[in-house]
């Protein structure tokens, strides 16, 4: 059996509301006050009085600016934007090899190897589109909020 | 601080590690609100609220990769990154010397002079930020973040015993400093 004065120093403590009181004593304390309403009853409203009041310490709501902040910071940005630059590099760097395959051929004065070289090429291209549309989600996400 | 296995970010925090955006966004919808009130309630400062709650999920972002199930629950990690937070800005502001005296808590009119909401807040607000750190952090941690006794007590690194004194000292000072208001706070 609880002890009135462990009661009065729960509510004290932890307020005006028994479900937020430690889970191991609310048992007790809630037989305790069906036991004494009386005595109890206006030690719980005093307390929960201070409860209101403390509920009005003002939170702060969310800026749209700091969220778009930390979406952008999020792995998930980062990683779409080094996909997009990687796929990049790598489309520029094969066209830049196909190129230098055409201007060997012709300088040795045979017909260029056109048809390896652009088959290479198409497919980073195909890459650095997939990829930019990737960058694309990373940036316009901060803006849609 | 172990979790008890059952942390209800854990798949978030895995999808945010794989740069999944909907966990991302997920995270933040559920997490950000209270490390953003946290923050304030405990620095009572919108902007340094706002670089506290910033920083904690910069941080969170470079463990999501690394984070380890079943160590720490990831709200609890995110309370004690904030809080450490919030405790260099608090100990920053005491190193600042200055020749003025400290603000006063301004009184404000009688509540049967007839109070608008906003004003029993900023009463409350400058109540709060009026008490000793660890106080506040007590209260903020049990009533406002809704943390079980045991969580809190583990966050701040103290005996239940000693978290219940902290409490009741807390609630003691504010009773006292917002007696007049006793009954208007709805």
């Amino acid at each position: 059996m609880m002890a009135l004065e462990r009661f009065e120093d729960l509510a004290e403590v932890y307020g005006g509301e028994i479900a937020r009181w430690p889970e191991g004593e609310r048992e007790a304390a809630r037989a305790l006050l069906a036991a004494n309403p009386e005595r109890l009853s206006p030690v719980l409203a005093g307390a929960a009085q201070l409860d209101r009041l403390l509920d009005l310490a003002p939170a702060q709501s969310v800026d749209a600016a700091l969220l778009g902040r930390l979406i952008a910071a999020a792995p998930q940005a980062r990683n779409a934007a080094r996909r997009w630059i990687a796929g990049l590099g790598a489309a520029l760097g094969l066209s830049a090899a196909a190129l230098a395959g055409v201007a060997v051929g012709v300088l040795a004065g045979r017909p260029a190897p056109v048809e390896t070289p652009v088959a290479v090429a198409a497919e980073p291209f195909v890459t650095a589109v997939d990829t930019s549309a990737d960058l694309q989600d990373a940036i316009a996400e901060p803006a849609e909020l | 601080m172990a979790s008890d296995g059952n942390d209800p970010d854990e798949t978030l925090l895995s999808g945010v590690g794989r740069g999944d955006p909907t966990a991302v966004r997920t995270l933040l919808d559920r997490r950000l609100p209270r490390i953003l009130a946290l923050a304030r309630r405990m620095l009572n400062d919108a902007g340094e609220a706002e670089d506290v709650a910033q920083e904690t999920f910069l941080r969170a972002w470079k463990q999501a990769r690394s984070w380890t199930p079943g160590q720490a629950r990831f709200d609890t990690w995110l309370h004690r990154v904030a809080l450490n937070l919030c405790y260099d800005r608090l100990r920053r502001r005491r190193e600042v010397v200055t020749s003025e005296p400290p603000e006063q808590v301004d009184p404000g009119p009688a509540p049967d002079a007839g109070l608008f909401r906003a004003d029993l807040s900023k009463r409350v607000e400058a109540a709060l930020a009026a008490l000793p750190p660890r106080q506040r952090e007590a209260i903020v941690l049990c009533h406002h973040q809704g943390l079980g006794n045991i969580e809190a007590a583990q966050l701040m690194e103290i005996s239940v015993e000693a978290l219940e004194s902290l409490l009741g000292r807390g609630r003691r000072a504010l009773k006292a400093s917002l007696a007049d208001l006793q009954g208007a706070g709805g």
